[in-house]
């Protein structure tokens, strides 16, 4: 009976190519599923971004903090399709193209990035080229939402719209394309390595902030005419904690994101320079690095919940770069040094520099993010990277950070200098002592709430109330707070 | 069973149809355009609504004498 269905089965079995042909579709719908889904994770980033800032602001002005945030995904977004993609997919060799050969894994990919091209639209014969532009995408919003809460409760949402816009859809996307693709002439050349992007993404969103602070101004009356900083109470903190650990699970994402699996085509993970990895490899540094983090924040700024936290996601930003490469014991160190660095950087920029960063973005992101690449150079020196299999090298690395540092600073203090000229990068000085919120959609933010005093805490530990020390500095400036950045008598 | 399911014969009716036609098409390079544009009005329209409400209220604040200079100040500090 059985013996004279065999032929019959034989007759319907597929052939070879067929299941060439099935497995290859599963392998790209995998793929797809995979992107969608660290997309998906990814969001919580932004969840997270805006709950950190919002509960960082004064009750005057949560909304307009977060509205900055919400609002990142609407410019940034179209500005990333329209040409952001384009420069990743056409500016990989630099620009004007230095003509050295430069193998390009994916050819052709120039112009699937246009957007006009058959793969930035529906097409039944491609399941990648949507989800992996889409991956991007969110790394551009996070370089945004990682300038942002820099700037809080004075810059105008309008400036921050058009900063974030060249942040994110062209300063981060042309460093990634030199220093975090497969073709990149940094990598293809120099064998740059910064595999889950710390400097690409991280450093270069600090930088640009740093930037753009230098021309934005402390917020009136941060610092005392001695130049000593006052401190601004967020009015939940709880709200910017919980932000943090949500940002830290998007990271799970972020860090999945960074990868390239497509296994008929590879035997398995890649990182994005084409360097083999696993999922596995890199988990493990992110969640060792948070521990570290967590415990050199926790130490460096004795205590203290914020940069606690903020700790974590600096030793996360250290070991970022070498996290295809490093050992889970050499990242718990590393991270260590990360959160530790991240604390008394803040601590620099915010009583040294004069530089109001309120969240202290430029230190957590910027600095550690330098930092993570430096630490290739010197603890991952030799590794093969790349299609090239270029030996990663600490001149190597220093010459990625000599090229972005310019690359990400010089365009952020230019632009926000000429928005200062034109009065469009800081709301007048009126409706920052009154609060962003009221100007900007005329209500306050918690009714049912009866409003407190709000209270600024003196360089000597005092507390006190806010309002007549908010108002003399607004008078003692006539009213144009123009309080100097890094200028003035210390003590 | 799923064998029978027509999805190539489908796809393909459907891949002929995509809205305003396929890439590089006219109609993709009219709607690329159009939507550029008003990405760009977007940009022109924050500034413009943002810069009206702040320049609203910070007149009406000083005109309300909510900011007056205080008659006594807490100190040497700006």
């Amino acid at each position: 009976m059985i013996s004279s269905l065999i032929p019959t089965w034989l007759a319907q079995s597929p052939t070879i190519e067929e299941l060439d042909s099935k497995l290859a579709l599963d392998t790209q719908i995998l793929t797809e599923t995979f992107y969608f889904w660290t997309v998906v994770i990814m969001w919580l980033i932004h969840v997270g971004f805006m709950a950190y800032e919002a509960g960082a602001a004064r009750r005057k002005n949560i909304m307009s903090t977060a509205m900055k945030n919400i609002l990142t995904i609407a410019v940034v977004t179209p500005t990333f399709y329209y040409f952001g993609w384009y420069i990743y997919g056409c500016f990989q060799e630099g620009w004007p193209k230095s003509g050295h050969a430069s193998p390009d894994a994916f050819e052709g990919f120039c112009g699937a990035t246009a957007p006009w091209s058959a793969q930035m639209g529906p097409n039944l014969q491609d399941h990648v080229s949507a989800v992996f532009f889409l991956a991007f995408l969110l790394f551009s919003w996070t370089t945004g939402s990682i300038m942002s809460g820099a700037l809080i409760e004075r810059v105008r949402l309008s400036a921050y719209l058009v900063l974030t816009a060249v942040l994110g859809s062209v300063v981060w996307i042309l460093d990634a394309a030199w220093g975090w693709s497969s073709g990149g002439w940094l990598t293809t050349r120099y064998g740059f390595h910064d595999a889950i992007a710390s400097l690409v993404v991280h450093g270069v969103a600090g930088a640009f902030a740093f930037g753009v602070l230098l021309n934005l101004g402390p917020r009136i009356g941060k610092y005392t005419t001695d130049g000593l900083a006052r401190t601004f109470r967020g009015h939940n903190t709880h709200l910017t904690l919980m932000g943090l650990m949500l940002i830290f699970t998007g990271f799970y994402g972020f860090y999945a994101a960074c990868l390239v699996i497509q296994s008929t085509i590879f035997p398995g993970w890649l990182n994005i320079y084409g360097s083999p990895t696993t999922l596995g490899a890199i988990a493990f540094v992110i969640t060792i690095g948070f521990a570290g983090g967590f415990t050199g924040g926790w130490f460096a700024s004795k205590g203290d919940p914020f940069w606690t936290l903020s700790g974590g996601l600096a030793g996360v930003i250290a070991v970022s770069a070498g996290a295809d490469v490093y050992h889970p014991s050499l990242a718990y160190l590393l991270s260590i040094s990360g959160g530790m660095l991240a604390v008394w950087a803040g601590g620099y920029i915010e009583k040294k520099l004069r530089v109001d960063d309120a969240v202290g973005a430029v230190a957590v992101h910027g600095v550690c993010g330098f930092y993570g690449v430096l630490l290739v150079g010197i603890f991952a020196g030799g590794y093969p990277t790349g299609i090239n299999n270029v030996p990663t090298s600490f001149g190597g690395q220093l010459m990625g950070m000599m090229a972005f540092l310019p690359l990400a600073f010089l365009p952020g203090y230019a632009i926000s200098w000429i928005l200062k000229k034109m009065n469009l990068l800081r709301v007048p000085a009126e409706v920052e002592l009154e609060g962003l919120d009221l100007a900007e959609f005329g209500q306050d933010f918690y009714p049912e709430f009866e409003r407190v005093p709000e209270i600024i805490i003196e360089p000597d530990g005092r507390e006190v109330e806010s309002a007549p020390v908010l108002l003399d500095a607004y008078w003692q400036t006539n009213g144009t707070p123009k309080t100097p950045v890094g200028v003035g008598e210390r003590s | 069973m799923f064998d029978a399911f027509p999805y190539d014969e489908w796809g393909e009716d459907v891949a002929d149809f995509w809205t305003f036609g396929g890439h590089n098409s006219t109609g993709t390079w009219i709607l690329t355009v159009l939507g550029f544009t008003v990405m760009l009005v977007a940009f022109w329209g924050f500034f413009i609504l943002e810069n009206r409400k702040l320049a609203h209220q910070a007149d009406r604040l000083k005109a309300s004498g909510a900011l007056d200079r205080p008659s006594t100040t807490t100190g040497p500090e700006a």
